[in-house]
């Protein structure tokens, strides 16, 4: 399919073409293309409210997903979603087994959903993420949720294209500790303690209460909602949350520094991926990396030289 | 060995370099030995593909479903319950009708001899049974592969 | 009953016990082996079976325990059971030959099951097709191509009838491969006997009901573990009172092992879903000798023989001491671990498929060896469809030379007081105890089976064997060494699509002349008493069939009511 066929798809919201294009934003040897398609479809993005939901493994997000968006479609809105699964980080090969979780609900309620996977040069699921949600967005679908696993510098960075982050935890796993610990405490706009049904639910929806009275929050006030993604139970009341969010974003300032947060992570990943391309194209440095592996000069002499030898004729300082 | 040394003497390397193999696994019938499949998902994950499992019990709806909206470059189903000629056919249906010509379809499974060119006239090929090396069934896949991903990614 | 931290308790008992030195083999290695090896230029191989035991060179009396004979063998018949269940065990009767079959349809099984009753047969077992394994009907769209393929299609009471028509159920004991819908299956049972006339206190027979080894293996379940769970409850406390001579659970291995597991996992999970069951109906107010008699095991028998005999010994030996020390059984047969066992699907190999006759007999002398209740040997041809007459009738004779030629049921446990026999059992033993205190510490088996623990351990195990397999470390005649090009294809068996036809017409008939509001009638009685846990389900249920409500529209009240199950990921 060219741009062309895909725009008119995108537009008329054919899932082939919808799904192709997101393909496209993967792949980084089509990405003259993805340029081209995003000139084509970005004046006609952002009217979608993207929602990003994360958390540690195991606290069962999935399904909670799934069971949000059955739940958003039945009160009239028009969800899709977005899941990343890690990769191995031996053979860069991944299963993608969030979307088994959700099946049965995107099944029943014909909803669209996408995974991609964690893997190549750092960054480059935020440059997919990103050309996904433009893609939806174009679609018209809204919200957008993207589901990430909570750790590491690349969901930080999808989360900071989201206008509201929802961070899930679950009782008896020692989560609400961790989470304060991985800084996942200041990305959340909204707290949620799934498995409700679980002992000691309450004392952790205490927990995370008193954590986030002690750091400041601005003039939104952080709600910590109980829900139980098999029964549905706190479902409403999160979907509620997330719509006051976007009121408040709406209401204030929040919402049009999007497109400069997007500008950045953009920039950043591009010119990191610019700057490996340099330096591993450089035959030299295997050279230099082999003086380090013999000991003969030290790590911090080596990466000057390999500065050097890459960028010298850039200047330096 | 790991599944990963396969892939690795490859030759579509390039095609795949960004984007690795996107392939759905699925039983579409009501069979639940499952543990060639699970065999299956994590050999190709090592050999560096991106795998996806259709679950338990989906329909030949849930499986094209599934294959459009992640837009993978195989499918491949497996039946060992001696429904491949009625529920395989039902899938190539479905791909048929929606004009899909940029997903491959692969087989496997307990497959007589004789029910195989009748499988490859629809269009799925491989087609192979118990005891198949890994290897051959990943290099077949490959190949597979390479022809969807071409022809989704010309113009 | 002294019920906390029992296993970790056994396990470190059990640690102690086991001879951890061998100075005779030592000093034998220093003197004798090492020279010649050295002269040789011998390399270590690796001798493992599939539970990760490795063998030594050689055994002696250092390897088992003094007192062994006294307190882990017993003597047949006698506590913990090591040797056998019964004083004269294939001395007074043979094991019984239960060989599985399920035709297309109702009608075929039916002339089957005659044929097989004049011959001398009252033991009849049942193989279902897979939709109503997962309970639909015939005629939902899903079940299209799948009619009678692996076994008999019933969607109501009606095609129950014809399988039993002409059968006096006063005469015979049927076994039911069935396990999500068993109580459905179990109610048409029933009402056929009442329609016979005959009271339930003589109707016998056998479902396999083990949902926990569904969700570890076999994966055909309808809703949540809870919900079925409650359904064997209800299944379990029913029949104690008013069916006693029914086995409401068979709890089996044969798919975990088929599924990809060790010998070891079939025999740990196996027994902790059994104990998971005694549990259950404890809470439920039975008493465990009132109950526990009826729990019988099914197991597999791979092709690593001493393996398989030693799993079979040790399964005997816990059961009993579990049931004894833990749960305070008083009465023997509460204590004895009865089991069929069905040779091992898995190693039969596609290619050169008469090599298959092989290792069946050497699997089913291993069960014998073993101590098997009953036993069923697969046929040559199963790696391609079901089986042809030929094969089956092979498989059979299989058996009948096993029992009748060699002389390998003249005494008992034969092998028993083999240092390397002995030793095995001890290894698979303590590695049950293991996963037992593993399980416990988890939250037990329910918990560690929603989890995904134990599916993970049992992928994990099968996909390192296939590894095994791919690289040549473990072989398997015609398919990794030995290979032959160009096999001549063998005759197989198919079903006409005629079974599905034939089934459709049947269930539109059933329809169409049934009462509708009796069957509303019923089916909302059955929502009703779902809804209310303390409810037994199988009143309506009975209830329900007989009023030829099928068996999809029974499941699927369950289906509204508890949900679906979506099982964990686990690769």
């Amino acid at each position: 399919m060219n741009v062309d066929e895909l725009f008119e798809g995108i537009r008329k919201r054919d899932l082939r073409s919808v799904s192709r294009s997101i393909s496209i934003f993967e792949d980084d040897l089509q990405s003259s293309k993805a340029d081209e398609l995003m000139k084509r479809i970005y004046p006609i993005t952002g009217r979608a409210h993207i929602i990003g939901i994360t958390g540690p493994p195991g606290v069962g997000k999935s399904t909670l997903m799934g069971r949000l968006s059955k739940r958003m479609k039945e009160t009239g809105k028009d969800p899709a979603l977005v899941a990343i699964d890690a990769s191995s980080p031996f053979s860069r090969g991944s299963f993608l087994g969030n979307r088994i979780r959700m099946q049965d609900s995107l099944r029943e309620n014909g909803i669209f959903m996408r995974s991609l996977s964690n893997r190549g040069f750092k960054g480059g699921l935020s440059l997919s993420a990103l050309g996904a949600v433009k893609v939806l967005d174009a679609s018209g679908f809204d919200p957008i949720i993207i589901e990430t696993v909570g750790s590491g510098q690349s969901d930080l960075d999808i989360i900071s294209i989201a206008d509201t982050t929802a961070v899930i935890l679950a009782p008896g796993l020692g989560d609400e500790i961790q989470a304060i610990k991985a800084g996942i405490m200041e990305i959340g706009d909204i707290f949620v303690v799934n498995k409700i049904d679980r002992e000691g639910a309450f004392l952790a929806m205490k927990d995370i209460q008193d954590t986030l009275s002690l750091g400041k929050s601005g003039n939104w006030i952080k709600p910590v909602i109980g829900t139980n993604s098999l029964t549905g139970e706190g479902l409403d009341e999160l979907i509620n949350e997330i719509d006051q969010h976007k009121k408040f974003l709406g209401n204030g300032s929040g919402r049009d520094t999007r497109p400069t947060s997007e500008l950045y992570l953009l920039l950043e990943n591009r010119i990191r991926k610019l700057i490996e391309s340099y330096v591993s194209d450089d035959e030299s440095t295997a050279d230099i990396v082999s003086l380090v592996r013999s000991r003969k000069i030290d790590p911090y002499e080596a990466s000057e030289a390999i500065i050097r030898k890459s960028f010298g004729h850039v200047g330096k300082n | 060995m790991s599944g990963g040394e396969y892939l690795a003497d490859g030759k579509n390397q390039s095609l795949f370099k960004d984007k690795p193999i996107k392939i759905l696994l699925a039983k579409p019938g009501i069979d639940g030995h499952d543990r060639g499949m699970f065999v299956l998902a994590r050999a190709f994950r090592d050999a560096g593909m991106d795998v996806l499992y259709a679950g338990l019990l989906p329909t030949p709806e849930d499986v094209v479903d599934t294959a459009v909206n992640e837009d993978v470059d195989v499918i491949a189903l497996s039946l060992l319950n001696g429904a491949h000629l009625t529920v395989f056919k039902k899938v190539m249906d479905l791909i048929n009708k929606r004009k899909i010509d940029d997903i491959a379809v692969v087989g496997g499974g307990t497959i007589p001899d004789q029910d195989k060119p009748k499988l490859e006239k629809m269009g799925i090929t491989g087609n192979y049974g118990p005891g198949t090396p890994l290897k051959v069934i990943i290099d077949h896949i490959t190949e597979r592969a390479t022809e969807a991903r071409s022809r989704k990614n010309r113009n | 009953m002294d019920y906390d931290d029992y296993y970790s308790r056994k396990l470190i008992s059990l640690k102690e016990r086991i001879p951890k030195e061998n100075h005779e083999r030592e000093l034998w290695s220093e003197k004798t082996l090492e020279p010649w090896n050295n002269s040789t230029g011998y390399e270590e191989g690796n001798f493992e079976n599939s539970s990760g035991i490795k063998s030594d060179y050689y055994y002696n009396s250092e390897d088992i325990p003094k007192d062994t004979e006294s307190s882990d063998l017993g003597k047949p018949g006698e506590f913990p059971f090591t040797r056998g269940i019964y004083p004269n065990m294939y001395r007074g009767r043979l094991w019984t030959m239960r060989m599985f079959s399920g035709f297309g349809t109702p009608e075929d099984t039916n002339r089957r099951l005659k044929y097989l009753i004049k011959h001398g047969e009252s033991g009849l077992s049942i193989a279902f097709d897979m939709p109503t394994l997962y309970g639909y009907d015939c005629d939902n769209d899903r079940s299209h191509g799948e009619v009678g393929k692996c076994g008999v299609n019933v969607s109501s009471l009606k095609d129950m009838e014809v399988i039993f028509r002409g059968i006096d159920l006063s005469k015979v004991s049927t076994s039911m491969t069935i396990n999500a819908p068993a109580a459905v299956l179990t109610a048409m049972y029933i009402a056929i006997a009442k329609k016979q006339k005959i009271p339930l206190n003589q109707v016998a027979g056998t479902v396999q009901a083990d949902i926990l080894k569904e969700y570890i293996a076999q994966k055909e379940w309808m809703y949540p573990p809870e919900a079925h769970i409650r359904i064997i409850r209800d299944m379990m406390t029913y029949c104690t009172e008013n069916v006693p001579k029914w086995n409401y659970i068979s709890i089996s291995g044969y798919h975990i092992r088929e599924a990809g597991s060790s010998a070891a996992q079939e025999l740990a999970f196996t027994l902790a879903d059994g104990f998971y069951y005694v549990d259950l109906g404890i809470k439920s107010g039975l008493s465990v000798d009132d109950f526990a008699p009826r729990l019988s095991f099914f197991f597999n028998s791979s092709i690593n023989f001493f393996e398989e005999i030693a799993k079979m010994r040790a399964a005997r030996r816990i059961w009993a001491t579990v049931m004894k020390e833990k749960y305070g059984a008083k009465n023997n047969r509460t204590m004895l671990l009865r089991f069929h066992t069905q040779t091992s699907g898995y190693t039969l190999t596609w290619q050169q498929p008469l090599n298959n006759i092989v290792r069946t007999t050497i699997e089913a002398m291993a069960a014998v060896l073993g101590g098997t209740q009953s036993l069923h040997t697969n046929s040559y041809d199963e790696a391609w469809a079901l089986p042809s007459e030929q094969a089956v009738k092979v498989a059979l004779r299989t058996q009948q030379i096993i029992a009748e030629e060699t002389g390998i049921t003249h005494t008992i446990d034969p092998l028993g007081g083999s240092y390397y026999l002995e030793w095995l059992t001890d290894q698979m033993e303590e590695r049950a105890y293991e996963y037992f205190d593993k399980i416990e510490k988890m939250g037990g088996m329910l918990e560690a089976v929603k989890k995904g623990y134990i599916q993970k351990e049992i992928a994990a195990t099968s996909y390192r064997r296939q590894m095994r397999i791919e690289n040549g470390e473990e072989v398997m005649v015609g398919v990794n060494k030995y290979k032959e090009e160009n096999e001549k294809p063998i005759g197989i068996l198919r079903i006409s699509r005629k079974a599905q036809e034939n089934q459709i017409q049947r269930l539109a008939r059933v329809k169409s002349t049934r009462s509708e509001k009796k069957v509303e009638e019923s089916l909302s009685r059955l929502e009703e008493a779902m809804k209310n846990p303390d409810e037994n389900l199988m009143p309506y249920y009975i209830d329900a069939v007989e009023a030829y409500c099928t068996l999809e529209e029974i499941s699927n009240v369950g289906r509204r009511v508890f949900g679906g199950w979506k099982e964990p990921v686990i690769v």
